[in-house]
């Protein structure tokens, strides 16, 4: 412990040079346009800079990186919570009950609520990081691709508890979302599939283009067919800050968004989007009102934008630990060391004290940054709304275009998110609900690839997870879950489901 | 705004569009582009840059890095391809390029682009991969694995960066040099097929030497062998598979610079002397070292040569490997 503290003082002394404050408070600034700007996410704001950092020394390098990702998350949230446009991929989650908070004139609360929680999630994620990072990083190595099956597996249960409405047409729109996720180079074989000679279709339909077409273009579509434009929100100042009751309510959301996160960022190889669904669909579960999700649920919000916070933290577990990545942005980070002479490697930590300590002490620093950048821009960001719509909503259009262009210079992407824009558009004309489709269509690559995988280290025996505790053991909690529901289903006829939908039939004119 | 400076601001913009124009016979007169089809961060990418600075210098244009990455490099590969053969988009590619229209053609379906649609120009770095085991592994030397591999066919295990990667070639050349049958469990990229070695759910790994030597040193995992004409300058006590009786077992993962076939030839010319001087270059030597990739320049007909006895290579790989979901009944 001793050791733990002289070592964060050591990292407090490089953290704390002016030269560092500023790349720290830089990456924090570009982080949240990135995670502002629609379609710009944290991987592409981190590839564009990466060329400009290759002029810093390592640790500046590293800690102006670190900033733009976990920065990105803080952003992330405005545009969702504002415009129902993901920031980034890992706020899918927040525009569902931000946006109608927003629209029930509580955008400055929503907005509070996620930076706050952004902010204890980061600064404990960090805490966890810097005691555990060696023992956890061990351990997480030993999650092969059966556990990442078991585990992706859960997360495909968590589908169930995602909409409001109809069980079967959430279910039928996530049926949607895996089959969109079909599309793309079979990992095993090296077939084009559904690809019709469009060569970027090779990797796939993109998360981006997808997210932000089925929710952001969605709802200008859908506002622009209303007979009667929306009202233009006026919030007042005193209105910006949650109320005790939602201060309340969010906590146990929050606390429990931080450590869901945390885990699920330091298993290799798992989406970390999914940290979000996951800790929406638990405080769903956990609610004793669960029909207020989709209505302006404050721990909707609260729960997965802690989460994807803290899931940046644990992805950074196995690549300071041990010099392995963990995901896309981390394998990014550790190229951004290499181009400097530093291996990441196991030795990392003990030849280059200054660097890991100095890389920690600025995350602590960053997060507080970042809370004092984004709870005063609150109350500017809340003006977006008082822009009338004639002139937001062709911006909203532009900037969905331009952020998804920029991702990958692709024109494909582009025309994905419009025809994504008009099925989403399509789909909320029958009331369906668009989020199912987009964890559909994250889950299913990765739990094919993991699936196949496990087969492939099996030579095609299931038994494979089976023999491997940690993968039966989450097999066997899912089976559990399963269970459960079903019985709840059969045996009470209807739970808050379909209560729900019979009182949405009763409220409809 | 007046009128006057309207009519000035219009007349500086079409000066600016006449001046390539008037300039044209001397090349370069406007920015270049080389087109990397990876993501940055990768070796493309931190070979590409360096080598891209060290142009401009020569040049005296600015020549712009550009990551159009999707489809294991297919994507960028046939943009530059098809790009049109001025001289101002060039292409940094690896050695998957000749891997890929090998595959399209086994595949039957029509091919992303061609290797006779790009010209080589000069062959930056090549190096060789290692075959490394974790070291608790009972393997000591490659011999010891090719005798297991012998014996047990088709249960050790390797990952690779994906199905017909270059990782996952390098494998099946050894494979088939020595006649052994190892089981391939492919992964998304070089980071996480290294992180399933570590984590012990595979038993081997082809891996760039530089981003398995933290490892190494370590003492986490354990090299047998290299696919290199020659050792491993890092690893000097790492037999090749050429000195162990394998001369087929040869592979690297070598960065070249092409530009779009039917490029004038004074214009190739240019870049072949801008790239003979940026490979000499102290501070691109100094980048290349911090990413512990050794430089290899080869141009001309040299080039040429590597490059088509490469490319023969690697397509008897692919044709060897087959359609994989037609090996098992």
């Amino acid at each position: 412990m001793l050791e733990t503290l002289q070592n964060l003082a050591l990292g407090f002394s490089v953290a704390l040079q002016p030269p560092i404050l500023f790349y720290a408070f830089a990456g924090c600034v570009i982080g949240t346009l990135v995670g502002v700007l629609p379609g710009v996410g944290p991987l592409a704001g981190i590839s564009l800079l990466l060329p400009a950092t290759f002029g810093l020394d390592a640790t500046r390098a590293i800690v102006l990186l670190a900033g733009i990702y976990y920065g990105a998350m803080y952003g992330g949230s405005t545009t969702s919570i504002l415009m129902r446009i993901p920031g980034e991929a890992a706020s899918v989650m927040t525009c569902i009950d931000g946006y109608a908070m927003a629209r029930k004139g509580r955008a400055g609360a929503a907005l509070a609520i996620a930076a706050v929680g952004s902010f204890v999630a980061g600064t404990v994620s960090v805490v966890a990081l810097m005691l555990l990072a060696p023992p956890l990083a061990s351990f997480a190595l030993r999650l092969g691709p059966p556990e990442n099956f078991a585990l992706l597996l859960l997360g495909l249960l968590v589908l169930a508890y995602m909409s409001g409405g109809s069980m079967l047409k959430s279910l039928a729109m996530a049926a949607l979302g895996l089959l969109l996720g079909m599309v793309g180079i079979d990992p095993m074989s090296g077939y084009f599939r559904f690809a019709y000679g469009v060569v970027e279709l090779g990797d796939g339909i993109g998360v981006v283009p997808l997210a932000v077409g089925l929710f952001g273009l969605a709802e200008v579509l859908a506002s622009a067919g209303q007979p009667t434009p929306p009202r233009v929100q006026k919030p007042k100042l005193r209105e910006l800050l949650p109320s005790r009751q939602e201060w309340r309510n969010s906590m146990a959301p929050i606390g429990r968004g931080t450590v869901l996160g945390f885990l699920i960022g330091i298993v290799p190889g798992s989406a970390h989007i999914i940290s979000s669904f996951v800790s929406y669909a638990v405080e769903r579960r956990l609610s004793r009102h669960p029909e207020e999700f989709g209505h302006g649920a404050v721990a909707g919000v609260a729960g997965p934008e802690s989460a994807n916070n803290s899931a940046t933290s644990g992805a950074f577990v196995p690549m300071l630990a041990l010099g392995v990545p963990s995901g896309p942005i981390p394998a990014v980070m550790l190229a951004a060391l290499m181009v400097h002479g530093v291996s990441p490697g196991p030795l990392l930590i003990q030849q280059q004290p200054a660097l890991f300590w100095g890389f920690i002490a600025s995350m602590y620093v960053g997060n507080v940054m970042l809370l004092m950048l984004n709870l005063p821009m609150v109350g500017l960001f809340v003006n977006v709304l008082r822009i009338p719509y004639g002139l937001l909503y062709p911006a909203i259009i532009v900037f969905c275009v331009v952020g998804v262009y920029a991702v990958n210079g692709s024109v494909v992407d582009v025309w994905i998110a419009v025809i994504m824009g008009v099925l989403g558009w399509l789909l909320r004309k029958l009331d369906f609900e668009t989020a199912p489709i987009v964890l559909g269509a994250i889950l299913a690559p990765l739990l094919e690839m993991s699936l196949r995988q496990s087969l492939a280290m099996s030579d095609g025996h299931y038994a494979i997870f089976v023999t491997r505790p940690i993968a039966a053991v989450l097999l066997a909690v899912g089976a559990a879950l399963l269970l459960l529901g079903l019985r709840a289903w059969i045996v009470r006829g209807l739970d808050w489901r379909g209560r729900l939908a019979l009182a949405e039939k009763g409220d409809a004119p | 705004m007046s009128r006057f400076r309207i009519a000035l601001a219009l007349a500086a913009g079409l000066l600016g569009m006449a001046g390539p124009a008037l300039a044209q016979d001397v090349y370069p007169s406007r920015p270049i582009t080389m087109v990397v089809p990876f993501p940055p961060g990768g070796v493309a990418d931190l070979t590409a840059r360096p080598v891209a600075a060290a142009m401009e210098r020569t040049l005296k244009q600015p020549v712009g890095v550009v990551n159009k990455t999707g489809a294991a490099g297919a994507v960028g590969m046939q943009f530059a391809a098809t790009s049109k053969p001025d001289g101002y988009t060039l292409l940094l590619a690896l050695s998957s390029i000749s891997i890929i229209p090998e595959a399209d053609k086994l595949f039957g379906r029509p091919p992303a682009y061609t290797v006779d649609q790009l010209t080589p120009i000069a062959l930056i770095s090549a190096d060789p991969t290692v075959l490394v085991v974790r070291t608790e592994s009972p393997w000591k030397t490659a011999k010891d694995f090719i005798e297991d591999g012998r014996q047990r066919p088709g249960q050790i295990s390797y990952s690779s960066s994906g199905i017909y990667g270059t990782l996952h070639m390098a494998m099946e050349l050894l494979s088939h040099a020595a006649g052994i049958k190892l089981r391939h469990v492919p992964h998304a990229g070089a980071g996480p097929a290294l992180t399933a070695l570590l984590g012990g759910h595979v038993d081997a790994l082809a891996s760039g030497p530089a981003v398995v030597l933290p490892h190494i040193k370590a003492g986490k995992l354990r090299a047998l062998a290299g696919w290199g004409e020659s050792r491993v300058a890092a690893l000097p006590d790492v037999p090749t598979f050429k000195e162990l009786g394998y001369p087929d077992a040869e592979f690297y993962i070598w960065a070249g610079v092409f530009a779009p076939r039917g490029t004038p030839e004074p214009v190739l010319a240019r870049l072949r002397e801008a790239l003979r001087t940026a490979v000499a270059d102290p501070e691109f030597k100094g980048a290349m070292d911090k990413i512990e990739t050794p430089i290899a320049f080869k141009q001309g007909d040299d080039f040429a040569r590597f490059f088509a006895a490469d490319a023969k290579r690697l397509a008897e790989g692919v044709r060897k490997v087959g359609k994989i979901d037609e090996k098992k009944p």
